[in-house]
């Protein structure tokens, strides 16, 4: 197959990348990952897991079942910051605490 | 927010295991990302003709609206556009409505996440056009819209010829299905004699061309290559478990091809390796409607035995006879499957050393002699 065909949608990593990546000496999705990008993007591997899987066992010859796949982290899907930093807001207001100047009013908000 | 059972998803298992347990007297939650519950379900068309026992045969949105129904006239709290982000230290989940995140401290956990379907690649993949069949079901189905006039189907498992034959339906001029292997995947044929659709064996898509959208499609049988004028292919290359939730619950994974590739290990009674955390549905492995109920019912119906909600010996008659109905339907649908099931789950007894229940002995009695 032509090796500029994309494997990694979210991050448009292509075939010839992800076999560059394998002959600087990855063998693993989270190699690949580190190299590339690949798998980084917003549906966080979902699509190219098994495709990247594939590649390894072809280039290198392991069997699919020893090559895992990549790490997992929180927040699972995309997240917005303010959902994780919540409504209140008792841990921002310590740091506004700590960063005023000399002679500045703090202002102590009442949560 | 505190709950005896967390249901993290809100398809056909997580439904049925939710009404297990709720009508049970468990506290019982389901979180579902999506605006309304039911899944996949809700664009299945067809007719299920083999459900459990206890279930009437209908088509699949049907069966999701049934599985709803039953729900909300039970003390369940629902949370739809909820998503489970993350666990913290202290095991409770961290779930999303998208403003805010807060905890959940749940005495148990039944994580049916389901499967995604598998892409195939070649050159042209990523052009307007180009989806999975399932996209294109929840195109015809659930959107109203045609995805396309003129299709090829990659792919000729059971799902494949059922979606060229809902694309058929919908007026879709289906071109062929285009199959590697040199026969079809699926057993299930007839459901092509209805419908005029041209299958190509030994065959594989070598690109795809068009500006802006596919118009042309390049198909190498055997050697010889063919063009098809189509603006749309569906690839049906299979599924595989969606298992990230579970890892990030620390549970081990184990893989079994036959099951679609990574997947948590989990016992007899579809506890993973982490406590009080189960799974069911297609996350266990890719199974069929049957399976999918079953599954969540037999991992509300531990939970309940292990909390002393229901008489022991209900239950056991219980999951004696859902154990029953998961090795009639899987054995008739999908041995391959049964049998990679059964072997993840004696795997897991034998590294825990922890014996199968006797009721068990039938449904493994092949393997455990072998």
């Amino acid at each position: 197959m032509d090796k500029s065909t994309i494997v990694c949608r979210c991050e448009e990593i292509n075939i010839d990348e992800i076999e560059s990546a394998i002959n600087l000496g990855a063998r693993t999705f989270n190699d690949i990952k580190r190299l590339t990008r690949c798998g980084m993007g917003p549906c966080q591997a979902k699509c190219c897991m098994n495709l990247v899987r594939q590649i390894i066992s072809d280039k290198t010859g392991q069997p699919l079942h020893e090559i895992r796949p990549p790490r997992m982290r929180v927040p699972l899907g995309v997240t917005r910051m303010g959902a994780l930093a919540g409504s209140q807001a008792s841990s921002v207001t310590s740091v506004f605490g700590e960063s005023t100047e000399e002679g500045e009013t703090v202002h102590e908000e009442k949560l | 927010m505190n709950t005896d059972l967390l249901i993290v998803g809100g398809g056909p298992a997580g439904l049925n295991a939710a009404y297990k347990a709720a009508s049970n007297g468990l506290k019982t939650t389901v979180i579902d990302r999506w605006f309304t519950l039911g899944g996949q379900l809700n664009q299945q068309t067809q007719f299920y003709n083999n459900l459990p026992q206890h279930f009437e045969n209908q088509r699949g949105y049907q069966l999701a609206n049934y599985l709803i129904d039953r729900l909300r006239k039970l003390d369940v709290k629902i949370l739809e556009n909820h998503k489970m982000i993350g666990a913290y230290n202290n095991g409770s989940i961290g779930v999303t409505d998208g403003k805010s995140t807060f905890q959940v401290q749940a005495a148990n956990v039944i994580m049916t996440t389901g499967a995604m379907e598998e892409p195939d690649i070649f050159p042209g993949w990523t052009l307007p056009g180009v989806m999975t069949a399932g996209a294109a079901q929840i195109l015809i189905n659930r959107e109203r819209v045609l995805p396309g006039k003129r299709a090829l189907i990659l792919g000729s498992n059971n799902f494949a010829l059922e979606v060229a034959r809902q694309l058929n339906d919908c007026g879709v001029a289906v071109k062929g299905i285009v199959e590697s292997r040199n026969e079809l995947l699926s057993q299930n044929d007839e459901l092509l004699c209805e419908v005029d659709i041209p299958v190509l064996l030994d065959s594989a898509i070598e690109r795809a061309i068009g500006k802006g959208e596919v118009e042309k499609v390049y198909v190498n049988t055997d050697g010889i290559e063919s063009v098809y004028d189509v603006d749309l292919i569906c690839i049906a290359k299979g599924m595989t478990p969606i298992f990230e939730p579970f890892e990030i619950m620390s549970c081990d994974l184990t893989y079994q091809e036959k099951l679609g590739g990574w997947l948590p290990k989990y016992d007899s009674r579809f506890e993973t390796t982490s406590p009080s955390v189960y799974i069911a549905g297609n996350a266990a492995g890719i199974t069929n409607i049957g399976g999918i109920l079953l599954t969540g019912e037999i991992a509300a119906a531990s939970i309940l035995e292990k909390s002393n909600a229901a008489n022991s010996l209900k239950i056991e008659e219980e999951k004696k006879y859902l154990w029953g109905e998961l090795y009639r339907i899987e054995s008739a649908e999908n041995p391959s499957a049964l049998d990679a099931r059964l072997d993840v789950i004696r795997n897991f007894h034998h590294e825990t050393g922890i014996q199968l229940p006797v009721y068990l002995d039938s449904v493994f009695g092949g393997l455990t002699n072998g």
